[in-house]
Parts: structure tokens; sequence; C-alpha cells
């Protein structure tokens, strides 16, 4: 599942996904059609319109072994969101059956694949940022940190407030971009003060809004999706 | 303004439209809560040094001061020194059969000034002159019901000859105990807050029971701890090794 | 900024508490030390997980049979001598305690902090009614002062320095002194024991009620609790109908871990259990008690979408944790109960309409749910609350115009794809090296302080017949 972010905006890391997930032996398929999970819609109470969303999802992804998405909060709409959705009984079977085999990126390698160790595609020491959705609706901190720390060639440092929010939160970013902006800053304050030269995320909401704060501030520190350090054609051991 | 019928009859209303969010059920009550405390004191009594030294430990942390004496003869020249070392003259204590020790006969003639409360119910002319007396003083001398390892918290339970005021007015409360009072953790003083309860005796006792947690304390200002803020600014605890009059030992 | 101005749309009063900068860095400060302490005193605390489980259960588990233990709480009270009154609305409880401080001759009140007699606004009421009352709690004693409500749960006072407070015990209480919080405190402790004294009536909340025994517990760290408690003759208790737990066993459970969660102390310095009025040969305590039990919208929740939210121990965990409540602060909300908890809260008292806007101050990270002792799933709630915004069409149309769009289009995926050329053109007057800095409209929230990407050349979609091809 590539997010309607992902496809729009960062179409690479996509790409980067598809490459690594074939070098280590996945049948990759894209199933067409794919447009969006329907979170935003979800989030801002229009239940009716995200469930017509989630259905269409569900039957996309149907005969599925394994659905990868590489945004926390895609996934956790998926697992979380999908079955509960769905008023009638066939419908939260068929969702329930896609939700047990989507992960997000991170899980999928480390738990699913069990594969660890990969090369660093990137100078530097990395810092890894908390997306709320993985942390807390998938309770996801350790598969990320597991690759993170593993990284050949490279360092990683914990980043202080690592499990508070940036700011993103959807629609919120520009309903309240004042305070959004404000908690921002905040994380942003944080990953300079790590010496880090990237932060990592696994959302590209996250994403989405570090970066614009990062670039906006002219800041030398860049921040890239899981995919984008871990080098897809080289192994590490 | 409802009645209670018309009150409740909303609720029952509004109960009967779900049957809730998940099972759950509060928790399992002591059957005989009264018996069973007196298997935990017996329990609790093979252990009473390692109760003490946590309650020690966790009082000290929340800014009480700490006293141990062998006897209980020992005891008014704790609460002598306390005062002397705080220049402070006037001392109210609970009646001596609350307190299980007397304090007004050894402290007399020592430059301090010791009103015991009085043991039964008094006049209300009485009650506002006694209000005063205490209100005035410096220091208050209370027992202790109940003294909670876990938290270092200390437990008095009003009534005749033991007045709310005591450990609350004076700027210095000092509670004196021993080992039948202690209990391990909140859970245990759940029991016993069951027990005490539990009978006709509780309407006996006066109608307020007040858990005490150091001395008085607030952080409303920029978040600077400051104590003494309506409560005591002090809180000792002064501990009888070989028991108070009336206990297990005495 | 003193009081939360309702006339003033909620995106303002945000903005404008992220202008103040004392506001901000007290936040910080305040909130970043109650989460450590949080934390430490639950770090050491093994027991404490499961305690919270059963805390949840048992709240749960009393709401199922919330009549049965009100009809308990109601008799032992009554058995004891107390008397209980029934409030509907804020209107009726202020009028039953008013009516009280009638009857029983009362012309000064103590309160102990209560936020149920803040949601009813009952000070203002008294203070008509010729009842000047006065509050205990040193923070809200401060914002009494200064007429301004409190800015937190726990810590009302906390937008305020010691040099605010110093100035205003020097206008208004006569008394001047550095600015230093311990003669401030002494200040306060002086002046407010005269009126301990003094007060013919004592005014508190109830942090919970013990049905098995027709116990009220106060929970506080100044002692203006038992004060309130035992020295006026009358004491009356306001006390929503969900704080009401089954027995003695179960307080236990609660006492564990409310202050810790409230300011990491093991147990707050006084909790004090008062059932009726004073007794067995008692010197102190009230001639005549009073327990008014409080609805105010609590009720239709029972079986509403909020329910959930009757768990609430008002221990301020949620408020901590916040991204917005730590960088907007309580007045902003403009309601009498801020943070996550205060957003449900002020739709179950003044009904959905009233959060159409701060239903959506959340960017729903999910840290109040984290951190709530009884575990209340904050966001799910807010969906619910947005949801509801939205179907009763409290939400503006344009908004669910563009929702609903926005479904439509990602349900007829060619037409969607479209939306990557459209918005490769449109987006090329404003695309400067590789970013989007300026975009006009409504877009512009997001580009005054961040830069955006464009949208790529080529999208993931449009890629992937030349990834398959080269697997």
């Amino acid at each position: 599942m590539v997010t309607c972010l992902g496809d729009m905006f960062y179409p690479e890391v996509g790409e980067r996904i598809v490459r690594l997930l074939r070098r280590l032996g996945v049948t990759v398929e894209f199933p067409a059609g794919q447009t969006c999970c329907g979170l935003p819609l979800f989030n801002s109470g229009h239940h009716a319109e995200a469930a017509a969303v989630a259905r269409r999802t569900v039957s996309l992804f149907d005969g599925a072994e394994h659905v990868v998405v590489p945004s926390g909060s895609c996934a956790w709409m998926v697992k979380h969101e999908y079955p509960g959705l769905m008023a009638d009984a066939a419908g939260r079977a068929a969702a329930e059956h896609v939700s047990a085999r989507t992960s997000e990126l991170s899980q999928f390698l480390v738990n699913t694949l069990g594969r660890r160790r990969f090369h660093s595609a990137v100078e530097g020491p990395i810092t890894y940022h908390d997306s709320c959705h993985l942390l807390r609706g998938l309770h996801e901190s350790q598969s990320p940190r597991t690759l993170l720390r593993d990284l050949a060639g490279a360092r990683f440092v914990e980043l202080a407030g690592a499990d508070e929010c940036c700011g993103f939160g959807g629609s919120f970013s520009v309903r309240l971009p004042a305070v959004s902006t404000a908690i921002l800053d905040k994380k942003l304050a944080n990953v300079e003060a790590s010496g880090a030269a990237c932060v990592v995320a696994c959302d590209a909401g996250c994403l989405m809004q570090m970066r614009g704060g990062l670039s906006r501030r002219g800041s030398r520190v860049r921040a890239l999706h899981l995919a984008e350090v871990l080098d897809p054609d080289r192994d590490a051991s | 303004m409802s009645t209670r019928a018309e009150f409740l009859g909303r609720i029952r209303a509004e109960m009967a439209k779900t049957p809730g969010l998940f099972a759950a059920t509060p928790s399992a009550r002591p059957d005989r809560p009264r018996e069973r405390l007196d298997v935990l004191r017996r329990e609790l009594s093979e252990r009473w040094a390692e109760s003490l030294a946590r309650f020690v430990r966790e009082f000290e942390r929340v800014g009480g001061v700490f006293h141990r004496v062998a006897e209980v003869a020992q005891v008014p020249d704790v609460i002598a020194s306390i005062a002397a070392e705080r220049q402070m003259r006037k001392v109210v204590s609970w009646h001596p059969a609350a307190l299980r020790l007397d304090l007004a006969g050894p402290l007399s003639g020592r430059g301090l000034q010791v009103s015991a409360m009085p043991g039964a119910e008094v006049t209300a002319a009485e009650r506002e002159r006694l209000r005063a007396v205490v209100a005035a003083a410096e220091l208050g001398v209370t027992g202790a019901d109940l003294a909670i390892a876990e938290t270092g918290t200390l437990v008095v339970v009003s009534g005749g000859g033991r007045p709310r005021s005591t450990s609350l007015l004076p700027a210095c409360h000092a509670a004196v105990f021993d080992r039948d009072v202690l209990v391990e953790s909140l859970a245990q003083s759940g029991l016993v807050l069951e027990a005490w309860h539990d009978g006709p005796e509780s309407d006996a006792r006066g109608a307020a029971i007040n858990f005490i947690t150091g001395p008085s304390r607030t952080a409303d200002i920029e978040l600077t701890l400051t104590r003494g803020v309506h409560g005591p600014k002090e809180v000792h605890a002064v501990f009888v090794e070989n028991g108070l009059a009336g206990g297990s030992r005495g | 900024m003193s009081d939360g101005d309702l006339a003033t749309p909620f995106r303002e009063r945000a903005t404008r508490a992220l202008g103040d900068r004392f506001l901000q860095e007290a936040l910080t400060i305040a909130t970043t030390k109650f989460i450590t302490l949080r934390q430490e005193a639950f770090g050491d605390y093994p027991e404490g997980e499961a305690l919270r489980d059963r805390a949840r259960a048992i709240k749960e588990a009393t709401l199922q049979h919330l009549d049965e233990h009100l009809e308990r709480l109601i008799d032992n009270v009554e058995r004891r001598g107390g008397h209980v009154h029934y409030a509907s609305t804020a209107e009726d409880a202020r009028r039953i305690v008013l009516d009280i401080a009638r009857q029983s001759g009362a012309r000064l009140a103590v309160k102990s902090k209560s936020m149920a007699t803040e949601e009813i606004h009952l000070n203002e009421a008294l203070q008509a009614a010729g009842v000047t009352p006065i509050e205990t709690d040193l923070g809200e004693y401060i914002i009494q002062l200064a007429h301004e409500r409190p800015s937190h749960i726990i810590a009302p006072a906390i937008h305020k320095t010691k040099g605010q407070v110093a100035e205003l015990f020097a206008r208004e209480l006569k008394r001047e002194t550095r600015p230093d919080p311990e003669m401030l405190t002494r200040i306060a402790r002086e002046e407010l024991r005269e009126k301990f004294l003094q007060a013919d009536l004592g005014i508190t909340g109830a942090n919970f009620a013990v049905a098995e025994t027709g116990t009220v517990v106060l929970v506080t760290n100044e002692g203006n609790g038992r004060m309130a408690t035992s020295l006026p003759r009358v004491h009356v208790a306001v006390m929503g109908v969900e704080k009401v737990v089954p027995s003695m066993t179960d307080l236990a459970v609660f006492l564990a871990i409310l202050a810790k969660s409230a300011t990491g102390q093991k147990l707050s310095v006084y909790t004090s259990l008062v059932d009726g009025p004073r007794r067995g040969g008692e010197l102190e305590g009230p001639d005549e008690f009073h327990l008014v039990l409080l609805d105010n919208g609590r009720i239709k929740q029972i079986a509403g979408t909020l329910r959930e939210a009757l768990y609430c121990l008002r221990c301020g965990a949620c408020l901590n944790v916040c991204p917005v409540y730590r960088q907007i602060g309580g007045h902003a909300y403009g309601y009498t109960y801020p943070g996550p908890i205060g957003i449900l809260l002020t739709a179950m008292l003044e009904g959905p309409a009233s959060v159409k806007d701060l239903a959506h101050a959340s960017s729903l990270c999910g840290a109040c749910a984290d951190a709530c002792p009884v575990r209340i799933d904050i966001p799910r709630m807010l969906i619910e609350l947005r949801k509801d915004v939205a179907d009763k069409r409290i939400a503006p149309w344009s908004e669910r115009l563009v929702f609903g769009a926005f479904g439509w289009l990602l349900r007829h995926p060619r037409l969607y794809r479209l939306g990557a050329p459209l918005a490769r053109l449109l987006q090329r007057p404003f695309t400067r090296g590789g970013r989007i800095q300026r975009l006009p409209l409504f877009f512009g929230s997001w580009t005054r302080t961040r830069d955006l990407p464009p949208v790529a050349a080529r999208t993931f979609q449009e890629r992937w017949a030349e990834l398959e091809r080269s697997r």
C-alpha cells in the first residue's frame, strides 16, 4: 500500500521499498487503483465516507499474503479501524482478513522477514521520531530502532522527546497552523539538539511536517523515511 | 430541583439503554473484615520491624521527622525537646485515654503549657474556648490509629478526646504510636477501613478519618514547594518500641 | 489575558496564548515537571499497571449499577444525619446551595478546591446573594483575587509569576512582601486561617463518595479540605454523580493511583474521609452536612458516546502530556475544564455545538489516553465528537463539501489520478528550488510557516509500470 501522500509526494520512497523487498526475495505486487486508506475522512468524523473508502480498499488487497504500508498511521487505520467501520458481518470478516495481514514497513522487515541488518545509505548520526499512530496505535517502538541501531556504517542517537507529537495530525496542521507549528518547533529544537544529520520517521505525514519545517529554517538536518536510510542494494553481513 | 425518585429514575432510564462498555466488577470485598483484620494483624506482628523500616523511609521522604524511644515513659522527653528546639510553649494533646499516655503530668513544670482535650462531650461555649486554645497552640500531640509503611502515612480517627484540630491547627504535629498500628500497604489500609465501618461501633467514633502524609504543602506558586499552607508545617512521628499503655504489650 | 473570551474564535485565543512568552515558559516547565514526576512515580510502582486496569473496571462496573450505588450512598448519608439534594442542572445546584446558605444564615463561606463548583459558576451566585465565598486552595485563592478562572485542573495559577502574586497580595490584601513563595504562602496561611475560623459555611467537592459507608473523600495537599469540613458549622459537598465508588476496598485502588497520576506523589498529604455531621463527642465538625448530587449533563452520557469520560478522576495527567495544552494553556479553551478531557467534559456539559472548534484542537496523538490512570480513550471520543459535529451539520457547509468531494474522489481512482497532473500544472508558478514556499488562500495556512513538497513529477502509480518491467 503506497498511501496517498507516498504516491503523490514521496514516490521515491515507494520505489526504494520495492527494490529493497525484491532484494530480500519478496514478490512485490501493487494492486492498481489505490487511492487513500481514508484516515483523513475518519479523523474528521466523516465515517460513512471513510467506510466506503475502506470497503473499496479491502477489496483491492483481498488476495494479498502480506500488506506492507510505509506509514504507521495508514497501517493503523487498516488494522485498527477498518473492521469496526463495516456495518455488515461479511464486510467485517473481509476487513479483518486484510487487517491481520497488514503491517508497517519496519514491522514487516523485523517481525515477518526477520531481517535486521542493513547498510546505511546516509552519512552521519541518525535519530528517530516515534510517529504517534505507530507508537501508540500499533504499540511499535522497537522495530524501527532495531533497524537503525543495527545499521552498518551509521551511529544511532536517541532523540529527546522522541515520543512527542510532531504537530502534523492531518487536517490539524492546517486548521490550527500556529499551534501545529509551535509543536513542530519544539520537535525540531530537539532534533537539532540531538546532533543527528537526519531524523527518521515511519510516516509520510510526520515527514511532510518535519521536512517542511527543517527546509523553511534552512537546516542542514534532513528528515527521511526509514526506507531512505536503508541501502536497498547492499547486504550488511 | 429533582426529587430522589425523579433523579434516580432518570439514571435508571439511561442505564436501561446500554449494557455498558465491557464486562466489569468492582473489587471483591472481604467477607468478615474484622476477622480478616485480626488475622492480618497477627501476620504483620511477625514482621513489624520491616514495616517500620519502610515506614521511616517513606515518612522521611515526605518530610516527616521520626523519633524512636524504647518506653512510653520517654515520650514526654521527646515532646519537650521538639518544643524546646522550636521555642514552642503551648502544647495541646488528645485526652490521655486516647493518647494512651499521660503528657500533662510529666511536662508540667518544664515551661510548657499543656492542654489535654476533654474526653466527653462539652458545651458549645466550651468548644469555642477550646478552639481558641488549639488555634493558639504551637504543637499538637495525637496518637495514630494506623501507620502505612508504603506511603509513610499516619491515619487519625476523630472522636471524643481525639479532636480533628489537634493534628491540624498547630504549626507542629507529633503523633505517638507503637507497632500495633503498622500496616504495609494502601491495599491493607482498605481492609482496615472496611473493618472500621463494619459493625455498630463505627457509630461511636467521630465523623472524620484523616490520612496524613507529611506536612501541609503546596507548589502553586511557580511550582516552588512550600510547607505549612493551612495544616502543620512539620509532622513528627514518635515510635514507642515497647508499646503504649493498654496495647498488646502495655 | 485573563479569561477565555468565547466571543473570540478559538483559533485566535490559541494564537494569543502562543504569543504570551511567560505563559509558554510556565507551561513548559510545569507540564514537563508533572510528566517527569508521574513517570518516576509509576516507574517505581510495578503494581501500577494492574491497578489502572482495576480502577477502570471499577468505574465501568459502578456505572453499570449506578442507581444502586447512589441509593446506598444516599441511605447511608441520611442515616448519619446528612441531607442529600438532587441537582439536574447547574442552576438547580446553585439554587440548592444558596438555599442552604440562606437557611443557615451564612455570610461567609470557605471553599476547598472543587471543579464541580467552578463548573456551576457557584461563586458569582453566592456573591450576588450576599454570601462571600473565599477560595482556600492557594492557587484558587490567587486567581480569585485576580478575578480569573483556573488554567489547569491541578495547578490553577500555573500561569502566574511570583512577582504577579506579590503584586496581587499587595493590591488586594494590603500585604506587602518580597516575591518569595515562602513569604507569600505565609501571608495566605494567615489570611485564610482567619477566614476558616470565622466562616459559617464550608463548601467542597468530593473526589470520591463511598456508597457502602456514606463517606465523602477529599484529597488535598494543603489541608484546606480538612479545615472546610471541620470548622464551619455547615458543610456542603457538591459532587458529580459519577464520583460514587462502591466500597472502601475500591477506594484504596483509586487512592493508590490518583496522586501518582496528578503530581507523582504516592499519596496527597491529606486524604479526608468524612461521613456526616459531628458526632461521638467531637469538638469540631459541622452541625449540618449536605451532599448535592450533580447531573449537569452527566446522566445523559451513561448511554451516550461520552460514557467513558465519566471515569475521569480529574487528575490532570492528560493536560500535562497534551501537545496542544502544553502550547496554549487552559484559558484558551474557554471553558471550565481545559485540555483533552476538558473538551469531552465541555461537550457533556454544554452540548456538541460548544466543541465544534475544540474537538479539532487535537492532533489525535494519543498521549492523553496513555497517561490517563483509568485509560480513557480520549482520541476515540474526540473523533466521535467530530462525527457528531459533521452529522449534525454544525460544521460549516464548505467543510462538509470538501470532505464529501474528497471521499467521492477516493472511490473513483481514474479521476483521482487526474489530480496529479492537475496539481503539477497548478503548482508550477509556486514551485521554486524543488519546494513550495507560498500558496494562496486556505493552503497558505501550511506555507506561512512550513515548506511544502511539490507533487512528484511522476507519482508512484505512474512509475509502477516501469518498476514492474524492471524486475
